[in-house]
């Protein structure tokens, strides 16, 4: 087992070290908590935060845990959990793998095995439909559409690209976040498992845990009202600094833009809506806004939970329904209490109030 | 339609069929089949979910059924006859393209003529093709008349046959143009330390409208001056104070335009680009019927059948005969060709195939049989006693 298979578990080579160390998973599960436990983590950390958390130091323990917490995803056997787990394992290794291609080669270690882009490329059978050009790189199209199809934001539609000769042309971060999503539909591919019961009855408990996390985040529920009056402290808060023109962290920005989008909010609104202050810069905000949206499809990600709102410092004013009502959960559950407690006629969407004032035909301005 | 009609079609399709050579689609025995009968009463109902195994030899079917229409899925499963798509169990499916004359915007219903509507039809294929070989670059395509009244394409290549709706659809607002946004085809250069916003020219929908832009820059530059000043005030957003501008930079800086810098000329050449944009759209999309497209499951007709509206065959048309390929000529069935026949018509009709033009009576008439058939077929005649 190498450190470079903990680092990208969802690699045929992790896979095959699993293989040949003949490890029993059954065993595992029953009798090695640290590997249980940091598979718990990976998917509570999908759920709440996005990533699956931090590497443990152990090599064993990381690489087993990836096996393990698909072994409890698909217990969980939902829908929703399993597209977020695959998001976030896909997330964390797009964050690892930019990281160690963009390091300079001399300030590498030298002891580690380190991941080469024609490495990663090869993982995902891309060695032929991607190649080098001098300002970039290309993409066969039918492989362009099969891992960009998804991703939002205009500027990844196939009519917005110089599609030529059969190739879309890419810069390299976009053709990272190509690889993101081949990492996330390796990482989908099989599941749900179908678990022995000697493993499952082993993680009873871990499955009970993920589900609770699941019933806490009400992520089904489909919310589409935008009373600003209503939204919780903390984005309220961050409206506020957008609107005064202040500068935000980036996950501020994020943690703003990700809650409007859930609440229903398109790109064009949230424009709208940020755009009270001078200083406005539209194009910034659209691109931003496009960004985190063009991250992932809009159903598969969601705003921070109030633990990850907390530990950014973004968590404010917290008042009695953050405490007692929906006990620090996530700002989405806030808002939809105070929505379903609200009666209907107090209710009046902030879109139909705007949206007038759309007429910004500057035609004839001195050239 | 009248039993006797019923029964001749019937009966002369068989022939045709007895005839005919058609050469399946690849992986004939992973397909759905498919195919609508004879039969009286209102609605057609098709008899589906039938894989090679149901109905053999697909000549010998055709032969012994005498179908009157016959389709093949675009899909390959692992078990075609299974009676619900889940149950099929989907591995792949080839990309088809349907241009319909009845959906171009080109064409009006009711005025245009059948002949006219097919040749609008054309040249939307022509579109069509020139996305799917110069921008898609795909090398497997089979272009089909489909007997009725338009064009299909059907695209083979390996790389394509996994994709899922989703992708599909991006493929589809692609040759459609829908969603293309003026700033995606634009790009921030750095030139020194300034940016510049450059058109894209290498590929895309951007090399198109850059081709539009150099035209148009050519139209202007060949004008004379008050001409030329009148010509973009025509255009959107585009007064004097532009039109003056756009017509300096032209003058100055034709190279920039070359270069694809929207930058030279200021913000009135944006503009002009931004309304170029919506006229190349409108000129060179290919109107084609998006669900079909997206559909991994589609039904399509087979190449080679006869359409059971028209009696006209369902034609491949080898690519270096496309320019030469008249429908109304090369798609009659050579067999319905041999003698006259006897037909009642209800209202007058004007009827053009093989390169003639039968103006025809109302009440029974004399006509070729490829008339009558067609005729008949479109529910515009019932057979007549000989």
């Amino acid at each position: 087992m190498k450190p470079l298979h903990a680092r990208y578990p969802f690699m045929a080579g992790a896979r095959e070290a699993v293989q040949e160390a003949s490890v029993d998973l059954a065993e595992v599960v029953a009798t090695d908590e640290d590997v249980v436990e940091r598979a718990l983590e990976r998917v509570e950390w999908a759920l709440t935060d996005g990533t699956v958390g931090d590497t443990r130091r152990q090599t064993r323990v990381e690489l087993l845990s990836y096996p393990v917490a698909r072994v409890i995803v698909s217990t969980v056997d939902e829908h929703i959990c399993t597209r977020k787990y695959a998001q976030a394992e896909a997330a964390s290794a797009h964050e690892r793998f930019v990281e160690e291609l963009e390091t300079e080669t001399e300030l590498r270690s030298t002891r580690q095995q380190h991941l080469s882009l024609d490495a990663l490329l090869a993982e995902f059978d891309l060695g032929t439909a991607v190649r080098e050009t001098g300002d970039g790189f290309r993409v066969t199209v039918g492989t362009y559409l099969e891992l960009a199809a998804d991703q939002w934001g205009d500027e990844w539609r196939l009519v917005n690209r110089s599609l030529v000769d059969g190739e879309v042309p890419v810069d390299r971060e976009e053709l990272y976040v190509l690889l993101k999503q081949a990492i996330r539909h390796r990482v989908v591919d099989g599941l749900p498992l179908s678990v022995p019961d000697v493993i499952a009855e082993n993680l009873d408990e871990e499955v009970e845990r993920v589900r609770e996390t699941l019933s806490n985040m009400d992520l089904t529920t489909e919310i589409d009202t935008v009373v600003p009056d209503l939204f919780p402290p903390c984005m309220k808060h961050l409206l506020d600094q957008v609107q005064k023109g202040e500068h935000l962290a980036h996950h501020s920005r994020f943690a703003i833009a990700a809650f409007l989008t859930n609440i229903g909010m398109t790109t064009d609104e949230i424009v709208q809506l940020f755009e009270v202050n001078p200083g406005f810069g539209e194009e910034m905000t659209r691109y931003q806004v496009d960004h985190i949206r063009g991250d992932t499809s809009p159903t598969q990600y969601s705003a921070p939970a109030c633990a990850t709102m907390q530990s950014y410092g973004d968590c404010v004013n917290k008042d009695d329904i953050c405490e007692d009502e929906i006990n620090e959960s996530h700002p989405m559950s806030y808002y939809e209490h105070r929505v379903e407690e609200a009666d209907d006629d107090e209710l009046t969407d902030w879109r139909e109030g705007a949206g007038e004032d759309g007429d910004d035909d500057s035609d004839e301005s001195p050239d | 339609m009248e039993e006797r009609t019923r029964a001749y079609l019937r009966g002369r399709f068989g022939d045709y069929y007895r005839r005919a050579e058609l050469s399946p689609p690849p992986e004939a025995n992973e397909r759905e089949w498919g195919y609508i009968p004879w039969t009286s009463g209102p609605g057609e109902t098709m008899v589906r979910h039938k894989s090679m195994l149901d109905i053999g030899a697909i000549e010998e079917f055709l032969a012994r059924e005498r179908p009157r229409h016959v389709y093949f899925s675009a899909g390959r499963y692992d078990d075609p006859s299974a009676n619900s798509m889940s149950k099929k169990t989907w591995r792949s499916s080839d990309l088809v393209f349907d241009l319909d004359a009845d959906h171009l915007p080109s064409v009006t219903l009711g005025e245009d003529s059948y002949a006219e509507m097919l040749r609008k039809c054309k040249g939307a294929l022509k579109r069509l093709l020139d996305f799917l070989e110069d921008d898609f670059a795909f090398e497997d395509l089979t272009v089909v008349f489909s007997g009725g009244r338009g064009y299909h394409v059907h695209v083979r290549d390996e790389g394509i046959q996994t994709l899922d709706r989703d992708a599909r659809r991006e493929i589809v607002d692609y040759v459609r143009g829908i969603g293309l946004d003026p700033d995606g085809i634009v790009r921030t250069e750095m030139r020194g330390n300034v940016t510049a916003r450059v058109l894209s020219t290498e590929g895309g929908w951007g090399r198109r409208v850059h081709r539009r832009l150099l035209e148009f820059v050519s139209d202007v530059e060949s004008m004379a001056e008050d001409d030329a000043l009148e010509r973009l005030q025509e255009l959107d957003g585009i007064g004097e104070g532009r039109a003056t501008t756009i017509y300096g930079a032209i003058q100055k800086n034709r190279d920039a335009f070359e270069a694809g810098n929207v930058e030279a000329g200021g913000v009135g050449v944006r503009t002009l680009v931004d309304s170029l944009v919506t006229e190349v759209v409108t000129d060179e999309n290919a109107p084609i019927d998006e669900p079909v497209t997206t559909d991994t499951n589609r039904l399509i007709r087979l190449p080679g059948s006869l359409h059971g509206g028209s009696g006209l065959a369902v034609r491949r048309i080898p690519r270096d005969e496309l320019d030469d390929f008249d429908p109304l000529v090369d798609a009659v069935p050579e067999t319905f060709t041999s003698h006259d026949i006897t037909v009642e018509l209800d209202e007058e009709t004007t009827v053009e195939l093989l390169g003639d033009s039968f103006t025809l009576e109302a009440g029974v008439v004399s006509v070729p049989e490829y008339v009558g058939v067609f005729l008949m077929a479109r529910g515009q005649a019932e057979k007549g006693q000989e």
